[in-house]
């Protein structure tokens, strides 16, 4: 296992979708903090009916609830798109029939294979919260404002869910590459469900019967990542409209974990029953 | 079901696509330990799924396979088993060499037996090229390569000449009877018949899915001979098998013609022997059939067609 999660770290470091994936997290997380510093300061220029960013939420101590906001959804939709790539662009290059006539078995090579996607959603996680950090001091530095920073529990917190919210977008990605044996008809669909189909089914339900099935969309997998990353929100952000959902952090974190879960078993029998051809 | 001297061995494998295409039909193939077997057969007989099911890529509908000692597939098995399967399939953002360490990683090899064999297919000065760039003589060889990682007893190459030039398919040949020396058994398919020719020592010969043939090369030629055309024909037939015996001498195909199971060595003394009798000589040339001949009788393909 440890030579199988050694070869697949060795062929994925340096790829490019990880790679551009982790650049455009940062480089999202610094557009956000430089268009909210500037809302922040210039009140006048956003539009009367939204609210205006309270500055405070760009200090430091806040940073940890501050990148939430760029972790989901621009974050999940990243970790489908490279989840697609990872296992789809393997039928199309033809490394399948590389990597399973060597000598470890199929779900070895799909532990490793998981173990080290899991390793990237962690890379992306951390390049996420030290741009957050980052971005967070120099604003501090500029306003003059003391630096202070969140407790080590928040922290861990928050790394721990935007990593569960990744890893399990990306394992959506990943199924759907492994389930497709190909990667860009695998991120289009998964793009599509994130973006689309779930908060259209969500929209739709809740119109039944008054909101009676809202049980069922309590179980969609980005109700609860949405639900996450609001249990994180401070009442420094408490100027817009409260979140209506009734998904617990606990709750959000057992269903993501069960969906991550479900969709790694999914592919790996997928991948171990198929035909590789 | 597998002997001391035969590495794969397989009784009536048959795979039947979702499709209902059936691409193998029962195939019993047997190669032993240490030769060069060619497995022949045209575009579509069914050679790539046959070698896919013996590294357990696909899985026989029915039927049973030992590769190596052990079931297709198995990680004991795939562990003594080096293949390249239709095209090489490696990552195409990384150098040949990070490739191959990959595959080394995977394959439990030490790393420093990825020098040695890009040395083996001289591919080490271009290794630090990313494989995207390779041309098609260059990833083939590098899959060859990658074959070559474990040291394996047995070695699976599909079509290794496709897509190469004149040049590149002498290379590769010269490089593939080179691996084959030694102890190592070397499985080979393909689709051309001189490539099979100068390499191998056995062919098995598929068509439609079927194992139509499966001998030596010398067995399939054939034993050689002596081809004589000659007038008046049945005085000459007549003749020659006072010399030779009735059982040496055929008819050919072309009615004028006969065929005698002989050395070529006695051709000065079959054509004394029948200018000496009146009859008329013009041909009298050592007969073989080709590989090709032989293939397409056997295949029921059209020569030429």
């Amino acid at each position: 296992m440890i030579a199988t999660i050694r070869a697949e770290w060795r062929k994925s470091r340096f790829r490019p979708a990880f790679l551009v994936a982790a650049g455009i997290m940062s480089a999202l997380t610094i557009l956000v903090y430089g268009v909210n510093w500037y809302l922040a300061l210039n009140p006048g220029s956003a539009r009367t009916d939204r609210a205006i960013v309270n500055i405070l939420t760009l200090y430091p101590d806040q940073f940890v609830n501050n990148v939430m906001g760029a972790a989901f959804p621009l974050g999940a939709a990243m970790a489908i798109v490279v989840g697609a790539l990872f296992t789809g662009s393997e039928f199309g290059w033809g490394t399948m029939k590389t990597m399973f006539t060597q000598r470890p078995g199929r779900l070895t090579v799909w532990t490793g294979r998981v173990v080290v996607f899991a390793a990237w959603m962690l890379v992306m996680t951390v390049v996420l919260f030290a741009t957050g950090a980052a971005m967070s001091v120099i604003v501090a530095s500029f306003q003059g404002h003391a630096i202070t920073w969140p407790a080590a529990i928040d922290l861990l917190k928050g790394l721990g869910a935007v990593w569960l919210i990744f890893f399990v977008n990306g394992a959506i990605g990943m199924a759907l590459g492994t389930l497709l044996r190909q990667g860009a008809a695998a991120l289009g669909i998964g793009l599509i469900y994130v973006l689309a189909v779930e908060i259209i089914a969500v929209r739709f339900i809740g119109l039944i019967n008054n909101g009676a099935y809202k049980w069922v969309t309590d179980q969609f997998v980005n109700q609860n990542a949405t639900a996450l990353t609001r249990s994180f929100t401070s009442p420094a952000f408490a100027t817009g409209v409260p979140s209506a959902s009734t998904i617990t952090a606990e709750h959000a974190v057992l269903v993501l974990v069960a969906y991550g879960v479900g969709l790694v078993i999914v592919a790996a029998g997928l991948l171990r029953f198929r035909d590789v051809t | 079901m597998e002997n001391s001297t035969t590495i794969v061995e397989t009784h009536g494998l048959t795979k039947r696509f979702g499709s209902g295409v059936l691409a193998v039909n029962s195939v019993d193939m047997s190669v032993r330990r240490g030769e060069v077997y060619g497995f022949l057969g045209p575009n579509g007989a069914g050679k790539t799924t046959t070698l896919r099911m013996l590294v357990g890529l696909i899985r026989p509908t029915s039927g049973a396979a030992t590769v190596a000692g052990h079931a297709p597939g198995d990680p004991a098995g795939l562990a003594r088993i080096g293949s390249l399967i239709e095209s090489p399939g490696f990552y195409p953002y990384l150098s040949g060499r990070e490739n191959l360490r990959v595959v080394a990683d995977l394959a439990s090899v030490k790393q420093k037996r990825v020098d040695e064999v890009l040395d083996i297919v001289e591919l080490a000065s271009r290794a630090g090229r990313n494989f995207g760039t390779y041309s098609t003589g260059m990833k083939q060889r590098l899959g060859v390569a990658a074959a070559l990682l474990k040291d394996p007893e047995l070695l699976i190459l599909d079509e290794p000449t496709n897509g190469l030039d004149p040049q590149g398919m002498a290379e590769m040949r010269k490089l593939i009877k080179d691996i084959g020396q030694g102890d190592r058994t070397v499985l080979l398919s393909s689709h051309l018949l001189g490539e099979v020719e100068q390499i191998c020592d056995r062919v098995g010969v598929i068509s439609n899915g079927r194992l139509v043939k499966q001998s030596t090369v010398q067995d399939l030629l054939g034993e050689e001979g002596v081809l004589v055309r000659a007038q008046p024909i049945d005085q000459a037939q007549e003749i020659l098998s006072k010399m030779f015996g009735a059982d040496a001498i055929s008819r050919n195909g072309d009615a004028g013609a006969l065929h005698i199971k002989t050395k070529p060595s006695h051709s000065a003394e079959i054509n004394r022997q029948l200018v000496a009798a009146g009859v008329g000589v013009s041909e009298l040339r050592p007969f073989e059939r080709s590989l090709e001949e032989v293939f397409f009788q056997l295949t029921g393909e059209k020569q030429g067609s």
